[in-house]
């Protein structure tokens, strides 16, 4: 379904879209339309998982008329980053929006610059002037600690203000979007086949679901169907790299608190299972295996049979983490009422995810999409009610039991499926038609929308990563705790940065 | 006369130079059986001379706010670390005995004023934060460690640390001698920035103590600082040795069975919450507390 509305009417739209709060909105985002003689509009996506779809409401602004349109984070709290983001990017004023700092662009690019309007040039060099103000709290006894964009660790930048009253978080705001790599713009003017590698490298450990996402994308523009064999590649793909994270992860949290031999494990295990992805890809990240119309590669017995060998082990030995963890009364009091993220909150920030589930959230587009072929699996929707970091524990670890279930029964019917077509010519695509494909990654739905302009390449694609709605949820989650238990807080929710950094 | 006393004092600077030397091993021992019992290979035992040598040669950074503190700083820590040996009773010779014991707690303690004094010297968040964190601990820290010399010094009637070594051929199994040997084992991990307390190889600056304060410093000073913290690891598993270790057995074996406990207490167990620190700490204290009573 999708929806015209004026500008005017965008909050009123979203309200019936929303159904006054049941769907979440699931991505906002701009296109223009100018060079075709059109004006620029805002698209709003709504999570209706009744109808398992995506509700569309578009509101085209005139062209050469004004920007300004009534602002929908006073409605949606979820839309706070997604409008601020329009007005870095495309310089949309959204009107009473209470926090309209930048938000993509830093202190580098000058004021009035933005990089998604099609009248951009990309060989503009940037020389910044504008400010990037943080949210800090001021008073008496209370001070900031900054932290980052460089970390001690191995890991991507982003900046973190802590607002202290002594070891107490009052506030934290986050510099983030450090590596922007302008991917949407990139890929505009390529055919999806192109933009497809492009795609692949969005983000490392989410390369299944970013390409899924994207090739389902492209699908839904053709009339053709992926065959069924593919789609059972595919599944088994995506549940790997959910199977490293969710275990690499699992490990990972235990280094918030340094619990040094549950690390250890979970770095072992998350090993065995990107060299399974090695014997499935050819690569340890997936790459190159699933392309718009099916899959490159066929597995056979072989390959399936190392697969359940190594998950054999993989099941036994993870078994033995969660046994350590949990009969450890010391880490049990580290990660309980840690980081509470409330059911309400969660809803209202239109969290994805284990972050979602763990906080009461019904969510998972596997489920609630039933994209592919998912409806034919037997597998359970894990939530947990108390939303601290113990309860996203918890989710990750019921879900990698979950995942092993839907590998096995995906090596099953590969076993017995004597198809051998993989991929599909797909022939026409359908052009200037909006169109979303989603799909579960590690850390939540991963969203893609893409236009194809009259030729045939790509005109605009949106790409909403899983950690994009989660990263607000972080700030308010530490809110109380002492900021020695932020390492642990933000571990437990696994966000990604280079997801950000499209 | 003079002469002994001269011969004296030079088994004492003689005795501290030996421990100097050695101490970067005995951390590397530490690092090195965490390794072994995480399932991974770990670096070689001589790595942390490695690492004072490569900080030694570097040049020494420093910010335009920093005083004369916190150059100060890391020269009187590593000075009253090495004093603190010096006063150890001694075991390569030597008669010595100028080792009182509230002079050797207190040597610490200053070592501690001047790091916490310079970790606000340079104004950053962080370096207050540890600043606080560590004498938050040391709060606690202190009553413990004195209660466990009042109940040594109950027990053999000297304040000297040569006067309140064990016998080496006592057994000292009894309710106090054990009390207090477990909870000085405890006071030591806290004191050390060992797990459960501190994390000695985080890289995580938010939950740090003891690194937190010395993050800004470089070059020779952080040398200084790593060195005199090594020294310390091995001046108080010595102390755990001679004073507390409730068996007779070699000092080289007894210090290897508490580096071999640290390295297990840090396997075994995740770092706790920074609040919780005070009721651990209070536990070592009440069994310090019942040893006094069972002297």
């Amino acid at each position: 379904m999708v929806m015209h509305v004026k500008p005017e009417n965008l909050r009123g739209a979203a309200n019936i879209c929303g159904d006054g709060g049941k769907h979440p909105l699931a991505a906002m985002f701009g296109v223009d339309e100018t060079h075709r003689g059109g004006g620029l509009a805002i698209y709003c996506l709504f999570y209706n998982k009744e109808k398992r779809t995506l509700d569309t409401v578009k509101a085209e602004f005139p062209a050469d008329g004004p920007l300004n349109y009534p602002c929908l984070t006073t409605l949606l709290p979820a839309a706070a980053w997604y409008e601020r983001e329009l007005h870095d990017m495309f310089g949309f004023v959204p009107e009473g929006h209470p926090d309209l700092r930048p938000l993509v662009l830093h202190e580098t690019f000058p004021k009035g610059f933005h990089p998604l309007l099609k009248r951009f040039n990309a060989n503009f060099q940037v020389r910044g002037n504008r400010e990037y103000e943080m949210a800090a709290a001021n008073g008496e006894g209370l001070f900031e600690v900054p932290v980052g964009p460089i970390h001690a660790g191995i890991i991507e930048p982003g900046h973190f203000r802590f607002s202290q009253a002594g070891e107490s978080m009052l506030q934290l705001d986050a510099k983030l979007f450090f590596t922007h790599r302008g991917i949407e713009k990139a890929v505009e003017g390529k055919t999806p086949m192109e933009a497809l590698h492009i795609v692949e490298r969005i983000c490392g450990a989410c390369t299944v679901a970013n390409t899924l996402s994207f090739c389902q994308a492209v699908e839904k523009l053709s009339d053709v169907e992926v065959p069924k064999r593919a789609w059972l590649i595919r599944t088994l793909a995506a549940e790997l790299e959910r199977l490293y994270n969710h275990v690499g992860d699992t490990g990972n949290v235990c280094a918030g608190v340094g619990f040094s031999p549950v690390i250890s494990m979970g770095s072992r295990l998350k090993e065995y299972l990107m060299q399974l992805d090695e014997v499935l890809a050819g690569n340890r990240f997936l790459r190159g295996l699933i392309v718009p119309g099916g899959v490159k590669y066929d597995v056979d017995d072989h390959i399936l049979e190392e697969i359940e060998e190594v998950l054999r082990e993989v099941e036994r030995e993870y078994a033995t983490i969660e046994h350590i963890m949990w009969e450890q009364n010391n880490f049990i009091n580290r990660v309980r009422t840690t980081g509470i993220i409330k059911s309400k909150t969660a809803f209202d920030l239109a969290m994805v995810g284990v972050g979602a589930r763990a906080s009461g959230m019904e969510r998972d587009s596997r489920k609630d999409m039933g994209y592919g072929i998912y409806d034919e699996f037997d597998f359970e929707l894990v939530t947990e009610q108390s939303g601290d970091v113990e309860a996203r524990i918890k989710v990750r670890i019921a879900e990698v039991a979950e995942s092993l279930k839907i590998v096995r029964q995906a090596i099953n019917a590969l076993r017995y499926d004597n198809s051998k077509e993989l991929l599909v010519d797909l022939g026409t695509l359908r052009t200037l038609e909006g169109s979303w494909g989603i799909s579960e990654s590690a850390r939540g739905d991963n969203v893609h929308w893409l236009m194809l302009d009259e030729e045939g390449r790509i005109d605009r694609l949106f790409v909403r990563s899983a950690s994009y709605p989660n990263w607000p949820a972080l700030t308010i989650a530490v809110q109380g705790d002492i900021i020695p238990d932020f390492p642990l807080i933000n571990k437990s929710f696994e966000l990604c940065y280079a997801c950000l950094d499209r | 006369m003079m002469n002994d006393m001269l011969m004296n004092l030079l088994y004492c600077l003689g005795q501290a130079m030996i421990l100097l030397l050695l101490a970067p091993m005995v951390s590397g021992i530490v690092k090195k059986l965490k390794a072994f019992m995480q399932n991974r290979i770990g670096s070689s035992i001589f790595q942390e001379y490695f690492d004072i040598y490569k900080w030694w040669r570097k040049p020494t950074m420093l910010t335009p706010h920093t005083s004369i503190v916190f150059i100060l700083a890391p020269c009187v820590y590593f000075i009253t670390t090495l004093a603190a040996a010096s006063m150890l009773p001694n075991f390569i010779g030597g008669k010595a005995n100028f080792g009182d014991v509230f002079v050797f707690v207190y040597l610490f303690a200053l070592g501690r004023f001047f790091m916490a004094v310079s970790s606000m010297d340079a104004a950053t968040a962080f370096g207050g934060m540890g600043g606080s964190r560590e004498v938050y601990i040391a709060a606690f820290v202190e009553p413990v460690i004195m209660l466990g010399i009042l109940s040594n010094v109950l027990h053999t009637g000297s304040t000297s640390l040569s006067g309140m070594t064990l016998n080496p051929s006592e057994v000292n199994l009894t309710v106090a001698g054990v009390l207090t040997a477990v909870a000085f084992f405890l006071v030591m991990l806290a004191e050390n920035a060992r797990i459960p307390v501190d994390n000695p190889d985080t890289h995580l600056e938010l939950t740090m103590v003891h690194e937190c304060m010395t993050l800004e410093y470089s070059g020779r000073l952080l040398s200084l600082i790593h060195w005199a913290s090594q020294l310390k690891l091995l001046v108080f598993l010595l102390i755990f040795s001679l004073l507390y270790f409730p068996f007779n057995l070699p000092l080289v074996v007894k210090v290897l069975i508490g580096a071999a406990g640290i390295a297990v207490m840090e396997t075994l167990n995740n770092k706790m919450r920074l609040f919780k620190v005070r009721i651990y700490l209070a536990a070592a204290g009440i069994m310090m507390l019942l040893a006094v009573v069972a002297r």
